[in-house]
């Protein structure tokens, strides 16, 4: 991926673009194969975001939280 | 001291405890308490609604100062006797909030919140709700239903009575102040306006309308109408629906929708490559098809051409008759025409000849006459007629002088009435010319 998008929301409307753009059947060779590449690593991307929200609730009070945010960064357990 | 004035003071019922005969309670506001006792009888005479008097409650009591003179175990004290209670008219909670909403709604703190963008897709949320509350089990029963599972940082508090209002603004406050926390919470379940009353204090409604942090409010149930609802960036009507307004995406069928999409790009990718691959066979076999294909077209347009020049040269012939039947009739025309107007002309000539010609005829005869008369006049003969006589030479000329005469010898006298020969005398001549 060249450059990452800002959020959820941009990759979903780029791929939507991206989706578009292909079923108007108006991409030449290149383009599309460029579409299909970035696509790939759009739905990459946002499949990684779900994996963040789908890996098990996690529930922290707000000292937790704290105490957490203080720590370095440890691998997250479900 | 029964005597005194009857009077009502409206507050907050606060340690709310009874004994065989009374029941005890504080009445509070926000400058101080008022000790109060009421008889058991008449508590239960006034038929309040059960569990209407506790604490947290909003009541009106009517009533009078009271003292208790003290026992051996207890100090004497001063209360405030009620023999009336009511709970607070809903009324007066109204008009009081009606008037904070229009304050703040006229300083436009209902639009902020409003206006902050909201992740679709949060990966923590926190939650200001009450630890034992059901808010708290239906909130995480409507993430699981959206398919969410991040995190979830619980800030509880009191959500009734007067301390509650504090203690949200300050666990709001706290969440707010984690940059991983994209969204909040701020759940209760329903209950009366009284009950609400903490979820429109103007301080916590003033410190969530100027929160970066989207606040989703989840107080009371449908009807309940709290100001924090008003400032919030979204008001739901149940922790469900906050669910829902956290986490506007539904993951389950967001990751449905990534599959369908991963599956119609590697179609697309395989597709586009194939499609082109035919293309490109079928681009080699086609020079062939299109030499024919122009060969027929060639001869089509051959055909059109021959059929079209055809055409043009019967047209051409055809106009050109047209225009030779055209110019020869105006010719005639012009002809007949011409002929009349020379007719006219001549005959306008003709008349004017013959009186030309008539003219000279007259001209020429005077003339004539007057040459006669002039001739006449110059006649010999009528000199001869005055009796004068020619002498004319044998060959019938005149004699006009005498030499010629002497000349001549002989000459002829010719006279009006006819001639006679005379001799001509040279000597006699000379005598009378000489007298």
């Amino acid at each position: 991926m060249s450059e990452p998008p800002e959020s959820y929301e941009s990759a979903v409307e780029r791929l939507e673009q991206i989706i578009d753009r292909l079923d108007s059947g108006q991409a030449g060779l290149r383009e599309t194969l460029d579409l299909c590449r970035e696509g790939r690593d759009l739905v990459t991307y946002c499949s990684a975001e779900l994996d963040a929200v789908g890996e098990g609730l996690q529930e922290l009070r707000l000292d937790e939280l704290a105490a957490r945010l203080e720590q370095p960064a440890e691998p997250r357990q479900s | 001291m029964r005597r005194r004035a009857r009077v009502s003071l409206i507050g907050e019922v606060t340690g709310f405890s009874r004994s065989r005969t009374q029941a005890y309670f504080e009445l509070r506001d926000t400058e101080g308490a008022v000790p109060c006792v009421i008889w058991l009888n008449e508590l239960e005479r006034l038929d309040l609604p059960k569990g209407g008097l506790r604490d947290g409650a909003e009541v009106v009591i009517g009533g009078g100062p009271n003292y208790y003179r003290g026992s051996a175990q207890a100090s004497p004290s001063f209360s405030f006797r009620a023999t009336h209670v009511r709970l607070a008219g809903e009324g007066d909670l109204l008009a009081r909030l009606e008037a904070l909403r229009e304050q703040l709604r006229a300083e436009g703190l209902f639009e902020l919140q409003k206006q902050l963008p909201r992740p679709r897709l949060p990966k923590t949320i926190g939650v200001v709700t009450a630890e034992a509350g059901a808010a708290r089990r239906d909130l995480l029963t409507g993430l699981q239903r959206r398919g969410w599972a991040g995190t979830v940082v619980w800030a509880f508090a009191p959500v009734q009575d007067r301390r509650a209002a504090p203690a949200v603004a300050a666990a709001i406050q706290e969440l707010a102040a984690r940059p991983v926390v994209e969204a909040i919470v701020v759940a209760r379940g329903g209950g009366s306006l009284a009950d609400l009353w903490a979820f429109c204090d103007e301080t916590l409604c003033r410190t969530v309308a100027m929160l970066r942090v989207p606040v989703i409010s989840a107080v009371g149930h449908e009807r309940d109408s709290t100001l924090i609802d008003d400032v919030a960036a979204v008001a739901c009507s149940t922790p469900t629906h906050a669910a829902e307004a956290a986490v506007p995406l539904d993951c389950d069928e967001a990751r449905a929708g990534l599959e369908r999409c991963a599956a119609a790009l590697r179609r697309t990718g395989e597709g586009a490559v194939g499609a082109r691959t035919r293309h490109l066979v079928a681009l080699a076999r086609g020079p062939a098809r299109a030499l024919r294909r122009e060969r027929i077209a060639l001869n089509q347009k051959t055909r059109e051409i021959r059929a079209a020049a055809q055409r043009g040269v019967a047209e051409r012939v055809s106009f050109q008759r047209r225009i030779a039947l055209v110019v020869l009739d105006r010719t005639a025309r012009r002809a007949v025409t011409g002929a009349a107007s020379a007719a006219t002309t001549n005959r306008r000539r003709s008349v004017a000849l013959d009186r030309s010609a008539s003219a000279a005829l007259r001209r020429r005869r005077d003339g004539l006459r007057r040459a006669a008369m002039a001739l006449r006049a110059h006649d010999p003969e009528r000199t001869l007629e005055r009796g004068y006589a020619l002498a004319e030479d044998t060959a019938g000329e005149p004699v006009t002088s005498a030499a010629a005469a002497i000349a001549a010898g002989h000459v002829r006298l010719r006279f009006a009435d006819g001639g006679v020969g005379a001799k001509i005398d040279p000597e006699g001549g000379g005598d009378e010319r000489a007298a």
